[in-house]
């Protein structure tokens, strides 16, 4: 078994390890989100690359597929590079350089949200603690809008919810846990507090909860119909916990108030703290170098977040799509006006997106031993390194390397 | 089988005589619900006019004794592999302390290891519901979000 980090998703445990067995992996610690990425992933540990032309696939060197790739590219009236959120961060600096050489535009699904969250007052850019120190002293954790037991498995386990810290000897009996979301949810299985509530209703229960906080007595009856006893119950740990943290998802992003949500919470946190207690918030992004992409191109996505708009106005003739599976991510129209653009692919096989391209190029993910650097949720960055064996061949990064030589030829 | 430390205190003598362990006859009822004591060690239990409720109580309590009934079941189709199992597990956290921290069992010491993506009892003898032990420890169960974990 070899030592290895895992980017299944964004905590990139850096505890597990894995061995392979002929035609099949084993592993030690991965999820099974984390254990069927690297069983995926293996399967490609030599880059290669395909051009479609009117229902004819030919496979391709990858020479050739970056010369055609540089080709439409430069060829392009506006081309737009789109993804990044699952590659590497040294990755993402040269699709910067590659899309400045184009004159392209710059973008990832971290547009749709996570760049708002990130700028908002609620962070400026940073996070105030690490999830080891929400191990370590988190004493009132509170899910919202977010449901770790799906999207990310472990979150739990190691950080936040079961394991000792050094202000939690007991693990979970030196906790309290509340989980809020507009549907019951499996993370509510471990909850003190479990708080359904309407589509919605968020920030109508924040400002009660942070009025209350604050000493005025505004919770009379119940709010999104969570009886008065229970948000008073919830309201005297906010008071007397040394240490709450938030951990907010897409509900509070995605649901159309998202500044309104944040702010919320923001003012919540104020008047934890106004109080002499610890609290904080953070963000639960699944993608695995989401905040990679936030901390290296947030600056540029914020200075246009329009992207999606032109797509769908058809301003872009051409696509590079690296990393992440647009197709299948993107609101159905914004799906559709991407698939109408010359579609150029770089990541793994067998997506819609690959499956869409006229020029597709497989390269081997970092979890199979490139030896790149990504961010975790929490923006601690993570080292890969080599463990499988010796001919893994050259990674994305290799190639977006090529790609940006040809266009700067 | 989940005993209510209420209904086992009510059958108690409640006098808190202090005579055994426990502080509170409430303490010792939460114990026998555990598992972890037997009534046979509440000496005013055994006194007489406390005959039919110590039988009783020992018959709410028999399956707590019997090893051969119980079990620890866990259903692959259902396990995420989130580790909430191996971090929660007491014989876990005593065989391979970085356990208690969130790490990942690594070792062959643990009841729960994650193999493959998927939580697997490799040492089931170990449960602390089997003997010497005999407990009735259901943290497992209690913190497995996708029941995947059936404890009778």
């Amino acid at each position: 078994m070899k030592d290895l980090v895992c980017n299944g998703c964004s905590l990139l445990c850096d505890d597990v390890s894995a061995e392979i067995d002929g035609a099949e992996v084993k592993s030690l610690g991965l999820c099974r989100l984390g254990h069927a990425h690297l069983s995926e992933s293996l399967k490609t540990l030599t880059a290669s690359a395909v051009i479609r032309d009117g229902g004819k696939e030919d496979t391709v060197s990858i020479e050739e597929a970056v010369k055609q790739a540089g080709e439409a590219l430069q060829s392009a009236k506006q081309p737009l590079l789109y993804g990044w959120t699952t590659t590497s961060n040294e990755c993402i600096q040269e699709g910067l350089v590659l899309a400045e050489h184009l004159g392209g535009v710059f973008d990832s699904p971290v547009s749709q949200g996570t760049i708002q969250a990130m700028s908002h007052d609620i962070h400026s850019g940073k996070l105030d603690i690490d999830l080891e120190y929400v191990r370590n002293n988190g004493e009132f954790i509170i899910y919202w809008g977010t449901d770790p037991t799906e999207s990310l498995h472990r979150h739990p386990s190691r950080f936040a919810v079961l394991p000792r810290g050094e202000k939690i000897p007991e693990g979970i009996e030196s906790r309290t846990i509340g989980v809020v979301d507009v549907r019951e949810t499996e993370t509510m299985k471990m909850a003190n507090h479990r708080l359904i509530i309407s589509i919605g209703g968020d920030s109508e229960l924040i400002e009660v909860l942070t009025s209350e906080v604050s000493g005025k007595s505004s919770i009379t009856g119940p709010v999104q119909g969570i009886p008065a006893q229970e948000l008073l119950s919830i309201v005297r740990k906010l008071q007397t916990s040394d240490c709450t943290v938030i951990f907010y998802g897409r509900g509070i992003l995605n649901s159309n108030n998202a500044d309104e949500n944040l702010t919320a919470i923001a003012g919540l946190i104020g008047a934890i703290r106004e109080s002499g207690k610890e609290a904080y918030a953070l963000p639960m992004f699944p993608e695995s170098n989401a905040m990679g992409v936030v901390n290296i191109a947030g600056n540029k996505l914020k200075q246009d977040l329009t992207s999606l708009q032109k797509l769908l106005a058809g301003e872009f003739d051409t696509t590079l799509v690296v990393g992440d599976d647009a197709l299948a991510i993107l609101p159905g129209p914004a799906a559709k006006a991407l698939a109408q653009t010359n579609l150029i692919y770089i990541g793994r096989p067998g997506t819609f997106t690959d499956k869409k391209a006229m020029i597709s190029i497989y390269s081997p993910d970092v979890i199979t031993g490139i030896p790149n650097t990504m961010t975790r949720l929490d923006n601690q960055p993570f080292n890969f390194s080599a463990w499988t064996r010796d001919d893994v061949s050259e990674g994305m990064l290799g190639i977006l390397s090529k790609l940006n030589g040809f266009v700067k030829k | 089988m989940k005993l209510n430390p209420m209904e086992l205190y009510n059958l108690l003598p409640k006098t808190n005589c202090r005579l055994c362990e426990a502080k509170t006859c409430m303490a010792f009822a939460t114990k026998l619900a555990l598992g972890d004591v037997s009534p046979d060690e509440c000496p005013p239990l055994l006194e007489e006019g406390f005959q039919e409720k110590l039988e009783k109580i020992r018959e709410m309590v028999a399956p707590l004794q019997s090893a051969a009934e119980t079990g620890v079941k866990l259903d692959e189709s259902k396990c995420t592999g989130c580790g909430n199992c191996v971090v929660v597990c007491p014989v876990d956290v005593a065989a391979e302390p970085p356990t208690s921290e969130g790490k990942a069992a690594m070792g062959t010491a643990t009841v729960f290891r994650v193999e493959n993506g998927i939580s697997k009892i490799i040492n089931l003898e170990k449960c602390r519901r089997f003997p010497p032990d005999r407990l009735n420890c259901r943290v497992c169960e209690q913190y497995c979000c996708t029941d995947a974990i059936e404890i009778w």
